[in-house]
């Protein structure tokens, strides 16, 4: 603990005379049956609990609308829970507002930046709304912009910038104060495959050399996957599975064969067929769906069993689980059947 | 309280610079009131010979309609520049920082008032190119400015309540339309003494626009005359407290919960 106080400089040393008991419990982010009600009556979080490890980067991962970004609002303050609670280094994030909004750095969907304004501008600004001198906050802008690789652009105005400069700048804007605990809402959504990377590179550069904690929310598992040290699921307002990914992927099989056959009326004959050698198949929608470690080699032999049968196949789909097989995956062990699936 | 000032001096720099750089939302609101002056005090000066305005040239007369309009339009900016905000979402941004709630509603407040001190004092320069005498002085003319800001800061008021209630460019745009009314409901052209629809007296009665008129010539006419600015100073009093509450209080509803 002392040594993160000395990276974090002033800042800390009054978290920590202000609350050791936190300190010592090792949590950056607790939450405790967090729930939130809309006014229209949409339950939006169902109860929601975890915690976050210190230096930890933690995956909230779910499909649109399973309640990550309402998770994400209250948590940085932006919206009250009806009901629970939650702590940010032990902080109450309802009663102790000002605190915990000095403690993280955040990069919201639901936030943007003056476009008159240029980067460098709305650098310094934010680092002296954070109490920064005007030099501290000018060099501080500057050290940002080149870690971002924002210097050519630091002087032009927010309404030139692309998607993923933009990005870049919401990442440096809630790094200006050095932050212990930093939320990132779905920071690759959008992005090209080359910017996500550099952006995850990032995100690492950021918790190696600070020790900085690290929040995310995403709907890509291979985000969470690569980016995560620990991942919860959120499903309609619910966490349904937390665990690291090494060993959520373990929980479910690796590959997703569908096998759709032409004649619609062959399908349960198809699902015996492929029952024979695989008792786990399903039947989803108009194709027999099953998971398998070797997709590839099962396929074959499917394949080979559905032609000596004489059922001819209209499609063949064979992929590493989605999101959506994860959770189809998760809602089966809970004994539900969710129809809803990717189109 | 040292950091509070800090904070709202940040945040009312960034909207004042933010401002100079779309000029285009602030320069028809100055043409406006300019015109008013020129045309008013073109088309009309002449009635200005008759026995009810006292001697007071028509120029004095009217110049304060378009210190007020001018003042009012000041005011709407206050609240477009917070819908501006709303709408590009840096207004979440801010709420993410430690800054204290009550700056970030009073700052687009704050530079609104600059912009219409500003305004006020260009205009009040055109008057006195124009031919305008000031008996009452520099200070006169500073008592004028105060007006024109206090009665500024109480629509202000309306307009940032509006927009944060409203966060939608038109409603808050379609708001200000309550400036026509307060504006022309009032001894606005001729004195009350000449107005002779019955409504209209009771009307301008009402319009707490015609106690800040009254006030602001008599300070032109005559310079410091306790009577009518003591009345001006009660109307835009009351304007604030009604209009600053209504944004305090949606603020507070807006910002716990948004």
């Amino acid at each position: 603990m002392a040594t993160l106080a000395v990276l974090h400089g002033q800042d800390d040393s009054e978290q920590t005379r202000h609350s050791p008991a936190a300190l010592g419990s090792g949590f950056a982010l607790a939450a405790q049956g967090l729930r939130k009600r809309y006014g229209d009556g949409a339950e939006a979080l169902c109860g929601v609990d975890f915690a976050v490890r210190e230096g930890e980067i933690y995956g909230l991962l779910g499909p649109n609308g399973a309640g990550k970004s309402t998770a994400v609002q209250i948590l940085t303050t932006l919206l009250l829970p009806t009901d629970g609670s939650a702590q940010v280094f032990g902080r109450d994030i309802v009663r102790d507002q000002d605190a915990v909004r000095r403690s993280i750095g955040v990069a919201l969907q639901e936030t943007g930046v003056d476009p008159l304004l240029t980067g460098s501008e709305a650098l310094e600004l934010q680092g002296r709304l954070y109490g920064a001198t005007r030099r501290a906050a000018r060099e501080r802008a500057h050290e940002l912009s080149g870690m971002l690789q924002l210097e050519d652009f630091a002087h032009r105005r927010i309404a030139n910038y692309s998607g993923g400069m933009r990005r870049r700048l919401d990442l440096a804007l809630g790094l200006v104060h050095r932050p212990r605990l930093l939320f990132l809402d779905e920071p690759t959504t959008g992005l090209d495959p080359l910017s996500r990377n550099a952006l995850w590179d990032l995100v690492r550069t950021v918790r190696s050399e600070s020790g900085t904690t690290v929040f995310l929310t995403t709907q890509y598992l291979e985000e969470a996957d690569t980016l995560c040290d620990r991942i919860a699921i959120l499903r309609a307002g619910t966490v349904v599975a937390e665990d690291t990914p090494s060993r959520l992927k373990r929980r479910m099989r690796r590959d997703v064969i569908e096998l759709e056959p032409e004649d619609p009326a062959q399908l349960a004959t198809l699902l015996r067929l492929v029952r024979r050698s695989q008792p786990s198949a399903t039947l989803e929608r108009e194709a027999v769906r099953v998971h398998v470690s070797h997709g590839a080699t099962i396929a074959q032999e499917l394949l080979a069993a559905a032609a000596g049968a004489g059922i001819a196949l209209g499609g063949l789909r064979v992929a590493p689980p989605t999101l959506d097989d994860v959770f189809l995956e998760l809602t089966r062990e809970d004994g539900v059947t969710d129809a809803g699936e990717e189109a | 309280m040292l950091r509070f000032l800090e904070e709202l001096w940040l945040l009312t720099g960034r909207s004042l610079k933010v401002t100079l750089r779309e000029p285009w939302a602030v320069i028809p609101n100055i043409g406006i009131s300019l015109f008013f002056l020129f045309v008013y005090n073109a088309g009309l000066s002449g009635i200005g010979q008759l026995p009810a305005f006292g001697g007071v040239p028509y120029l004095a007369f009217i110049l304060p309609v378009a210190l007020v309009s001018g003042s009012v339009g000041g005011a709407g900016a206050a609240g477009q520049a917070l819908i501006r905000d709303l709408e590009s979402r840096y207004f979440t941004k801010l709420r993410l920082t430690p800054v204290s709630r009550t700056a970030l509603v009073m700052a687009p407040m704050l530079s609104g008032m600059i912009q219409l001190v500003a305004q006020t004092v260009l205009i009040l320069l055109v008057a006195l190119a124009l031919g305008l005498k000031l008996p009452g002085g520099l200070l006169a003319a500073v008592g004028v400015v105060v007006l024109a800001a206090g009665w500024g800061l109480g629509f202000a008021g309306y307009a940032v309540g509006t927009a944060l209630r409203s966060r939608s460019g038109r409603t808050a745009q379609a708001a200000t339309f309550i400036f026509f009314p307060l504006l022309f409901l009032s001894d606005t052209f001729v004195p009350l003494t000449l107005i002779k629809a019955g409504w209209m007296r009771v009307a301008a009665h009402v319009n707490p626009t015609t106690y800040v008129f009254d006030a602001m010539r008599s300070l032109l006419a005559h310079g410091l005359v306790a009577a009518p600015l003591l009345r001006g100073l009660a109307a835009i009093v009351a304007l604030a407290v009604v209009t600053l509450g209504f944004a305090v209080y949606t603020a507070q509803r807006t910002l716990r919960d948004a």
